[in-house]
């Protein structure tokens, strides 16, 4: 793969853009130059389109998806509703019956055309599966071994698995974050709610209360299990819950600690030797110190 | 459950129904519970998802079950689809009942916000344009992403699409 085309959705570019700048940064190292899709639009997130009219939503997605097939090349993206959303529509899109034409007539109104050309790819997938570990271990300029991480893969990068491009073993029992992660030197330990949901999404828009209980059990999990030293998740709606809702729990007295956040191309990124206050500046929960640690002299490799 | 009357047509409709808006597979439910048991918002009380939900389309309850909150709790997570023995895709259940319920505007107003807002500039999820700008400085970017955010070409297409879907009739953009 030589380009790749980058799906930016909602959150990274308007809320977390140092993630966006990651994605930037970490690709052409790998020798994958990111393509922008010029126009593209939200995926649409569930709680729009999907949850009115199935076929507005898979024309919604095939409009973002034929943004890529008119530059030939494929998608990826860092955020997990991103992901499921187009993973989903394209699947629905070539798999349902007669939705391929109903899509294709709902283009024509635009001008455009789906085809069905180019594969949805999680970046985790794109590291794990295209990229690889062994590359990401020759890239790197800082070791980061002795870092505990937590890792926090996400629930639309694993399930459903029939729809995927790339799939896990044991969608229950997720490696790819994991490998990726000890491609740096890190150790990512197993923990007992590792694939439990962090509450992001819709129960945190209809119910901000049930999304911080589900939050709290999970968060305290990870600190009881292993005390990490950073969180590292694969989807920008766990980032965001993940940096923000620690906040929140701690203000009101919920847990008494907080662990900082990397969304994982911020961690490569940091690993990759890139300017944090670029690629990992915007944060609730401090990353300062830690990054320091993780950029350290006796850190160089080499 | 007590009183309920199982009443053929009520449930005929009650299938046809949510088969039209995508969950033809409901019928294929054995009300197992696999996919309660794994789902996050049964777990914090949003308790009609997954079987109980299936349980009432299939015994025909569905305007009895019109104004329910828990399908708007759903997190789409899918671990329901992975783990039923049934291919039932509990979600896509979920999800063609929130558009049986989105067609009778049996929603929460704060369901609008993101849909104006897809209309208008494309993005269901949104700040305000000087956040954005200052948040794309501090990480180098140009202050515009290269989205259909300030792309009138593309704003367009998408509200050509939304303006010839049945979502236009709701009055909700
Ligand atoms: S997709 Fe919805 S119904 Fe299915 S397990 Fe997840 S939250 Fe529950
Ligand atoms: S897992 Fe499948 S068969 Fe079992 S109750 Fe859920 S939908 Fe029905």
């Amino acid at each position: 793969m030589e380009k790749v085309g980058l799906f930016l959705g909602c959150n990274i570019p308007f809320r977390a853009p140092d993630i966006e700048k990651a994605f930037r940064s970490i690709l052409p190292e790998f020798g994958i130059e990111p393509v922008d899709l010029e126009g593209a639009s939200c995926c649409p997130a569930w709680g729009t389109a999907p949850s009115f009219d199935l076929d507005t939503w898979l024309s919604l997605s095939g409009r973002n998806i034929s943004l890529a097939e008119e530059k030939g090349v494929d998608i990826t993206t860092g955020c997990n509703s991103c992901f499921g959303v187009l993973s989903e529509a394209k699947h629905m899109i070539e798999h349902k019956p007669g939705k391929f034409d109903v899509v294709n007539e709902k283009l024509k109104l635009i001008g455009r055309e789906y085809k069905g050309t180019s594969k949805i790819y999680h970046i985790m997938h794109l590291l794990y599966a295209i990229i690889g570990p062994e590359k990401i271990k020759e890239k790197i300029k800082y070791n980061f071994e002795g870092i505990k991480v937590a890792l926090q893969q996400g629930c639309h990068s694993v399930w459903p698995s029939d729809v995927y491009e790339v799939k896990e073993e044991n969608p229950f029992f997720p490696i790819h974050l994991k490998t990726i992660v000890e491609a740096t030197g890190a150790e990512a330990p197993h923990y007992s709610r590792i694939e439990d949901c962090c509450g992001m999404g819709a129960m945190s828009s209809s119910d901000r209360e049930k999304s911080l209980q589900t939050f709290k059990r999970k968060i305290s999990s990870i600190k009881e299990e292993i005390d990490p030293d950073v969180v590292v998740t694969g989807c920008s709606s766990c980032y965001l819950q993940f940096d923000g809702s620690q906040k929140v729990l701690k203000e009101r007295g919920d847990i008494d600690f907080e662990i900082p956040v990397f969304h994982v191309t911020q961690f490569l990124a940091i690993a990759l030797g890139f300017d944090p206050k670029l690629v990992a500046g915007i944060c609730q929960v401090s990353r300062d110190e830690i990054v320091k640690e993780m950029q350290s002299e006796k850190r160089l490799v080499k | 459950m007590s009183g309920l009357k199982i009443d053929d047509a009520k449930i005929k409709e009650a299938i046809e129904t949510i088969s039209k808006y995508g969950g033809e597979a409901v019928v294929k439910c054995v009300q197992c519970g696999a996919c309660s048991g794994i789902c996050p918002g049964v777990r914090v009380g949003f308790n009609v998802l997954c079987r109980m939900l299936i349980k009432r389309i299939l015994t025909g309850q569905l305007e009895e079950t019109l104004e329910e909150v828990s399908t708007w709790g759903c997190q789409a997570c899918n671990r329901c689809t992975e783990v039923c023995p049934q291919g039932v895709r509990p979600m896509e259940v979920v999800f063609a009942f929130r558009r049986y319920q989105a067609s009778e505007l049996a929603l929460s107003t704060s369901a609008f916000g993101p849909q104006m807002s897809l209309y208008n500039v494309g993005h269901a999820v949104t700040i305000s344009p000087e956040a954005v700008a200052e948040n794309r400085k501090k990480a180098g970017l140009p202050e515009t992403p290269p989205t259909a955010l300030n792309n009138e070409q593309a704003q367009k297409e998408i509200q050509t699409l939304l303006d010839n879907s049945p979502m236009a009739e709701l009055g909700i953009f």
